[in-house]
């Protein structure tokens, strides 16, 4: 029986690591006799930031964490940030093979599945959003939360006073009136307690969440084929099974705050498509550019976007 | 390996190191290199640590230990500290001890609000410490109170990790700050108390001399000249972190600049005061970030190897009834307290706690409060409590460890006392919050 | 030798020198940047950076001063319950240790440095910083440190004082 240790980026109680956990937990029952995963722990085992190269270095087997958290290595990541896909779909069309190949080549580690896909960011206000004239939003005046993430969107296009905070400290910021608007996930903001002084939510929804697993690749290659393949099965049906979890927790939340009295303001028509268009672009620029100062190029720059974005998709 | 055998040789390394008179960041760093190598996969686990120690500098939470040692020291060092202390003495006229008082109330003001008990902690005991020994206060009656103001600082709201530990623990931000009121007037009229009790037994500790009494327009010519001024730095501090102008991390930069103008303003900025502060503020912060750099480490080796969770989840799997399961709990803390900083603590043991404590039938704000209490007990504990080693760094050269163990013991005993309270009488934490 | 020693001692100096004025640039960065941002102005990103930054510059560049300043606190309860032949062993023994610790940390921090630069990561935030920059003060710092700590292991003078009571 081969062994596995893994840690997680987030903590034990949010909903994420919830979700790698029910991962875990299935390996460990179907891979009975053949493999297990032993978690070690999350941020307080390893540094949040420190994790991708814990298992680069094999220090540890299997992390779940963001792409974002190691996009220094691997600007590639990009391309599920900027992505309107599900893991499912990009499963299907080759995508997730793409970027494993590329996670094998730059970092030495098995890209084993997307997982908690489908989920998108909004941008939250605590005071009425402003449009101006043509419809488009008016950051002037907003103190907005950044991070490395969102700044590329947030001050290239909407031109915001961009404020850069870790997650732990919003809360007081907004509590004080440091910041009055922040990015996050559709699902979360309750967790956070943020909804205690956020009041609007910002339609239509940008970016996706890009949390995977990566496997050392001596790991991964000492394994016995049974117990690659069990993992590997697992994973994807996960990738399915965390998109239909994670919608059905994002309605309720949805209608939570709306009971609490959130309201939605929705960008229409060309103002829409510009909103979405500048999170995708600049993000894909971001990209590019990192891409080009690696040796290996910006080869697969046009196959990412193919793979990750469909035009289609944004026009529902 | 299991997790008792981890334990013992990390904890054991550690111990035997300190012991025989290793620098404690150097103690740290060779108990972390043990244990990466045999926990976490030899040499690749020792370039771990360094990411480690490199992720937790870079850190911005960092930020408000050096700007308050170098608001503390330029208050020393321009003499500015010195005017105002002159003037409280002399408006306190002959209270025993009274420096003492002030520093527990003026210290729960500034640390509760600053956010950071390290920063506090350097900033008071940079300010506080030399002045009242060189009026012939016994180190224990200035040491002891700066120790226990971080305590109260931790419960009294705002608490930043008071909302760390409801957003962890996914309980009511509201309910568990307003619950630490009651309580935090509580632990600060024990420490009055326990002031009062000291200069009783001993009234050398504190000197008790003979003041001329001063005229009415005596006391508000001080006052205005000697007190507002230098009060108004740190009431201007609060008032910007409240106002939203800066954050709790920033607002020690606008202290320390505070702190300069006025030096300016009342003379006494000399090239020579300023070259001594920056030094001072330097060597206290290298030591404490050094220490930082090593203990981070620790922390995650601890949790990592299967130590920490073994040891929680060994002690959390007796039978017991719910109050000596609580007190279990509170002993976990206390131990992991010693070695790990406060946030790792909380990310191992939230998960773990607060489902037991349900299922025990305890409200989770008040375990809540439970908790936040042997977390910030668990900073000043000797032998190994990081404030102690702050102290050590921003006190006279002549304070030995063991004055500051046994300035910090009485007002640990007075923390300990508040929990108890707490477990025969809820209702001081839940009645406020109205649960 | 002389000289040699002299210019050493000099670049230890103005090691420290440069993690003091790390400090000052924590205040000055701060305040320009609520500044900025209270008058309603961008602060540019590297201003916040920078003082993270900072951090880590000023805690490498000043540790190995801080060792030859004696500033690392050490619990002196065992020493000085020692006599005084034992005192001297134990005292030149732990300094002996702290130099291992250090060179093994030099090791690998050149090892770590020489990754990053390989691999051309970087430490993402508000800029893409190549990690190597920040990286190479661990071999340097831990170097260093070494060789003041070696100076306890060999030099006239102690590290400890034996004196519990005074200097601790
Ligand atoms: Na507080
Ligand atoms: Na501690």
């Amino acid at each position: 029986q081969d062994t596995l240790t893994a840690v997680h980026a987030f903590p034990e109680t949010l909903i994420y690591t919830q979700s790698f956990l029910e991962f875990v937990d299935k390996v460990n029952e179907r891979g009975e006799g053949v493999v297990q995963i032993d978690v070690r722990g999350g941020p307080e085992a390893i540094g949040m930031f420190q994790q991708a190269d814990a298992v680069r270095n094999g220090v540890v087997d299997m992390v779940y964490t963001p792409g974002s958290f190691y996009g220094g290595a691997l600007p590639e990541k990009d391309a599920l940030v900027a992505s309107n896909l599900t893991a499912v779909e990009t499963r299907e069309n080759g995508g997730i093979e793409l970027i494993d190949s590329i996670h094998q080549e730059k970092m030495g580690v098995k890209y084993l599945g997307w997982f908690d896909s489908g989920v998108c960011y909004n941008l939250w206000t605590r005071n009425a959003p402003e449009l101006d004239a043509d419809g488009n939003l008016d950051v002037t005046g907003l103190k907005l939360r950044g991070n490395a993430v969102y700044n590329a969107f947030f001050t290239d296009y909407l031109g915001a006073q961009v404020i850069d905070l870790p997650t732990t400290d919003v809360y007081s910021a907004l509590e004080r009136g440091v910041v009055d608007a922040t990015g996050w996930t559709q699902i979360g903001l309750i967790d956070l307690k943020w909804n205690e002084f956020l009041n609007y939510r910002v339609e239509p929804c940008f970016f996706s969440t890009d949390l995977g697993v990566i496997v050392n690749l001596d790991a991964w290659n000492g394994l016995s084929e049974e117990a690659r393949t069990v993992l590997q099965e697992v994973a994807i049906e996960h990738e399915a099974a965390s998109v239909e979890a994670l919608k059905e927790k994002r309605d309720a939340d949805f209608a939570q705050l709306e009971e609490q009295g959130m309201q939605v303001v929705e960008l229409e028509g060309q103002a829409r498509a510009d909103y979405l268009a500048a999170a995708r672009e600049k993000t894909w620029a971001r990209m590019k550019g990192l891409m080009e100062e690696h040796p290996m190029g910006a080869g697969n720059y046009e196959a990412l976007i193919e793979r990750f974005y469909d035009p289609a998709a944004d026009a529902q | 390996m299991e997790w008792y055998g981890a334990l013992a040789v990390l904890l054991g390394s550690i111990m035997v190191l300190m012991a025989v008179g290793m620098p404690v960041a150097l103690a740290f760093l060779a108990a972390n290199i043990l244990g990466a190598w045999m926990f976490m996969g030899g040499g690749a686990g020792v370039t771990q640590l360094l990411n480690n120690g490199f992720g937790s500098l870079t850190s911005f939470a960092l930020v408000p230990i050096p700007l308050f040692l170098l608001m503390g020291e330029i208050f020393f060092f321009t003499g500015l500290g010195a005017r105002m202390f002159n003037a409280i003495d002399k408006l306190l006229g002959r209270l025993p001890g009274r420096l003492s008082y002030v520093t527990v109330i003026g210290g729960t003001g500034f640390s509760t609000l600053s956010g950071s008990s390290m920063g506090s902690t350097a900033l008071l005991g940079s300010l506080m410490v030399p002045e009242m020994i060189q009026r012939g206060y016994k180190k224990h009656m200035s040491i002891g109170p700066i120790l226990g103001t971080g305590g109260l600082a931790i419960i009294i709201p705002p608490s930043a990790l008071a909302v760390l530990l409801a957003t962890l623990a996914q309980i009511d931000v509201g309910a568990l700050l307003i619950a630490g009121i009651v309580p935090g007037l509580i632990l600060a009229g024990l420490y009055i108390g326990l002031i009062w009790l000291q200069t009783r037994l001993d009234p050398a500790a504190a000197p008790a001399y003979e003041v001329t009494p001063l005229g009415a327009g005596e006391k508000v010519m001080l006052i205005l000249r000697d007190v507002v001024p230098m009060l108004s730095v740190m009431v201007l501090t609060v008032a910007g972190m409240i106002g939203g102008i800066f954050t709790p991390s920033e607002a020690a930069a606008f202290g320390a600049l505070g702190v300069l103008i006025l030096a300016v303003l009342y003379g006494g900025l000399t090239m020579d005061a300023l070259r001594k502060s920056i030094t001072g503020a330097l060597k206290v912060t290298l030591m404490a970030y050094l220490i930082v750099f090593g203990s981070a480490t620790f922390s995650q080796l601890l949790a990592f190897s299967g130590a920490s969770r073994g040891l929680i989840d060994w002690a959390t799997g007796f039978e017991l009834a719910p109050v000596a399961m609580l007190l279990v709990m509170f002993a976990v803390l206390l131990v992991l307290g010693m070695f790990m900083e406060q946030i790792s603590m909380m990310l191992l043991t939230v998960p773990i706690f607060f489902p037991l404590a349900t299922n025990l039938g305890f409200d989770p704000v008040w375990f809540g409060l439970i908790m936040l209490l042997a977390l910030e007990i668990s900073f000043t504990t000797p032998p190994f409590g990081l404030l102690l080693f702050v102290m050590k760094g921003v006190a006279p050269p002549e304070t030995t460890m063991r004055d500051i163990y046994t300035a910090a013991f009485p007002f640990i005993l007075c923390s300990l006392v508040l929990v108890a309270l707490l477990i025969v009488f809820p209702a001081l934490a839940l009645w406020l919050p109205g649960r | 030798m002389r000289p040699l020693v002299r210019a050493y001692e000099a670049v230890l100096t103005s090691m420290a020198v440069v993690a003091g004025s790390m400090l000052v640039w924590l205040m000055v960065s701060i305040v320009w940047s609520v500044t900025m941002r209270n008058f309603g102005m961008q602060p540019p990103a590297w201003l916040f950076t920078s003082s993270e930054y900072a951090l880590l510059y000023m805690t490498m560049l000043g540790a190995p001063w801080l060792v030859r300043e004696k500033g690392h606190v050490h619990i002196e309860l065992v020493t000085a319950a020692l006599p005084e032949p034992a005192q001297r062993v134990v005292s030149r023994t732990v300094a002996a240790l702290c130099v291992a610790v250090s060179l093994v940390l030099a090791w690998k921090g050149a090892e770590l440095f020489l990754t990053n630069v390989e691999r051309s990561d970087y430490d993402v935030r508000a800029y893409y910083t190549p990690k190597w920059i920040l990286t190479i003060a661990f071999p340097v710092s831990f170097s260093l440190m070494a060789v003041e700590f070696a100076r306890f292991v060999i030099g006239p003078e102690l590290l400890h004082s034996g004196e519990a009571g005074v200097h601790e």
